[in-house]
């Protein structure tokens, strides 16, 4: 459990505290009330308040187990969740299985994206396309993911196909939505802007449209990611021989809980840098956002 | 010279904005049009700049039809409308693109220094005040050396001081270049100030009501006697405008066979 919360909170304050740096550029922003020293500390002080509780609660388990007041056996003590993953990590397995699980998310989110973006660019650009297309992956969406699965693994078997296929469906929706919604409710005001400078369509797309949905697009990115990450456990309890869902399979099947957590703490973290990795890479793009983040992570 | 013929707008919805509109506007004039809400105003405007066709008559620049937006022709609307993800510098040379890069560069810093925001050239538009925000909105359209620039209503969301601030601004901007000046608003004081001529008009629908020339040298005292009649005068064409007895100028011209201009 702390594992699970730790690498969020470091995330998120390692994203403030680069936003800062690329605020220090504007004049308005030199003026913080704390300055030196202690604005250093309270900037240290902050994610170890949200450690407190998760660590408070690993080291009283780890207590508990260690007087003999619980065995630990279903719910193993941190000590032990550790020691697995150390295990793993030194048979070279946990690696063997990082990586399968993440060339699936990579793969699957990769073409999720492509599918997603490309149409949802099509349907939020053009109305005909949207009245053709748009009412049937509505009605695809209901469909709960899961579902396709019996019928992937007879359309493309029990290997990777499959799994990918799966993933990219789930990326897909997200991102097929945050861009058609967004492309819908880019202000009018500012496409007029574009008119009165007579901008062609395709300077019209890149120079106002781009833009205006970039900062919906790459949240949809972001829960898009999220969901390949739900559903690659999904693609790996069919019947994979790797990966971290087949260990948390395995770990079930053999009776190993210490496994299962372990697992489990790998995915929260991977899962959590992957995102802190999109959300790096897209900031330099949304710099020019009046965001409540930024004025928080100013103050 | 910028000629607008019997301009009408009819909505979809069966909504008579604007009925056979006409006038002439000469280069270098600053025409004001006064109203009360639903006289067609923007309408105008949004036709003058191309951005609305008119359901009939012409409007034409130098002879040319416009009938979409026109290199010639500038809009400044009530909103600065600037475009967030861009700096206030390129938000400036937006409309430039097609000079080369210096040459852009050159005009976006002349602009800038002449409305007197040089130091925030970096800065992002949600760092402005509104009107600051307003002067960047400004250069940018005069950037683009337009003959024509048109104003809906561009200080309506300013506070007075700000207001008065920026009027005087833009008549300094003007005397620069002296292009056609067509400001919509609905403030009395902002008309008399600015305009040669003020276009006071009637809604439902929306006609011209009276034309007003105000015949003050500038810079024009606010305080003056004078500047305080002319503001009457529109003040009271205004409120007969709203009164459906009275015939319009309009109405009155077509009676007379359209010989009144």
């Amino acid at each position: 459990m702390n594992a699970i919360v730790t690498p969020c909170i470091l995330a998120r304050d390692t994203v403030l505290t680069m936003t800062m740096t690329v605020e220090l550029q504007a004049p308005a922003a030199a003026a913080t009330p704390q300055t030196g020293r202690a604005a250093w500390l309270t900037r240290l002080a902050r994610p170890l308040l949200g450690l407190l509780l998760p660590l408070s609660l690993a080291l009283g388990w780890e207590l508990l187990v260690w007087a003999g007041w619980s065995n630990g056996r279903l719910v193993p003590p941190p000590s032990k969740v550790f020691t697995t993953i150390a295990e793993l990590a030194r048979s070279g397995e946990l690696t063997r299985h990082i990586v399968a699980t993440l060339s699936r998310v990579g793969i699957g989110f990769g073409f999720g994206v492509a599918a997603g973006t490309l149409l949802g660019g099509i349907c939020g650009y053009w109305g005909l396309a949207r009245r053709l297309v748009d009412p049937t992956i509505q009605a695809l969406r209901a469909i709960p993911s899961i579902a396709w699965v019996p019928l992937f693994i007879l359309w493309l078997g029990i290997f990777e196909t499959s799994k990918v296929a799966l993933i990219a469906v789930g990326v897909f929706f997200p991102v097929y939505l945050g861009l058609t919604g967004a492309i819908l409710s880019v202000d009018r005001k500012i496409v007029e802007v574009g008119r009165i400078f007579r901008l062609s369509g395709p300077a019209m797309i890149r120079r106002i449209l781009l833009p205006a949905v970039l900062p919906a697009y790459v949240v949809s990115l972001r829960v898009g990611l999220g969901l390949g990450w739900m559903f690659v456990v999904a693609a790996e309890f069919m019947g994979a021989s790797e990966g971290l869902g087949y260990l948390l399979i395995d770990g079930q099947q053999l009776g190993k809980p210490a496994q299962i957590v372990a697992a489990i703490v790998i995915f929260a973290i991977i899962g959590k840098a992957t995102d802190w990795l999109l959300e790096i890479a897209t900031a330099p793009l949304l710099r020019w956002q009046d965001s409540f983040a930024r004025q928080s992570g100013a103050a | 010279m910028l000629q607008l013929a019997s301009v009408t707008k009819v909505y979809p919805n069966g909504v008579h904005a604007l009925e056979r509109f006409s006038a002439e506007i000469q280069l270098g004039e600053i025409i004001a049009i006064i109203g009360g809400s639903g006289c067609g105003k923007s309408t105008l405007l949004r036709a003058v700049a191309g951005l609305d066709r008119a359901s009939a008559g012409t409007v034409t620049l130098d002879g040319e039809t416009i009938t979409a937006p026109h290199a010639k022709v500038g809009i400044i609307f009530q909103e600065p409308r600037l475009l967030p993800w861009l700096t206030v510098a390129d938000n400036i040379g937006f409309g430039l693109s097609e000079l080369p890069a210096a040459e852009r560069r050159e005009r976006v810093a002349k602009a800038l220094a002449r409305v007197g925001l040089a130091d925030k050239a970096k800065v992002w538009p949600r760092e402005l005040s509104g009107g600051q925000a307003q002067r960047v909105a400004i250069a940018r359209a005069l950037v683009a050396q337009p003959e024509v620039l048109l104003l809906d209503e561009p200080f309506s969301a300013l506070d007075a001081f700000t207001r008065k601030d920026l009027q005087d601004h833009l008549l300094d901007l003007w005397a620069d270049t002296r292009p056609t000046l067509v400001l919509v608003t609905h403030d009395v004081e902002e008309a008399v100030v600015l305009a040669d001529r003020v276009l006071v008009m009637r809604p439902h629908p929306g006609r011209l009501f009276e034309e007003i020339t105000i015949n003050l040298s500038r810079p024009r005292d606010r305080n003056a006697p004078l500047f305080e009649q002319f503001k009457r005068h529109v003040l009271t064409a205004l409120d007969r405008s709203l009164d459906r007895t009275v015939p319009d100028m309009q109405g009155r011209r077509d009676a007379g066979g359209g010989l009144w201009w």
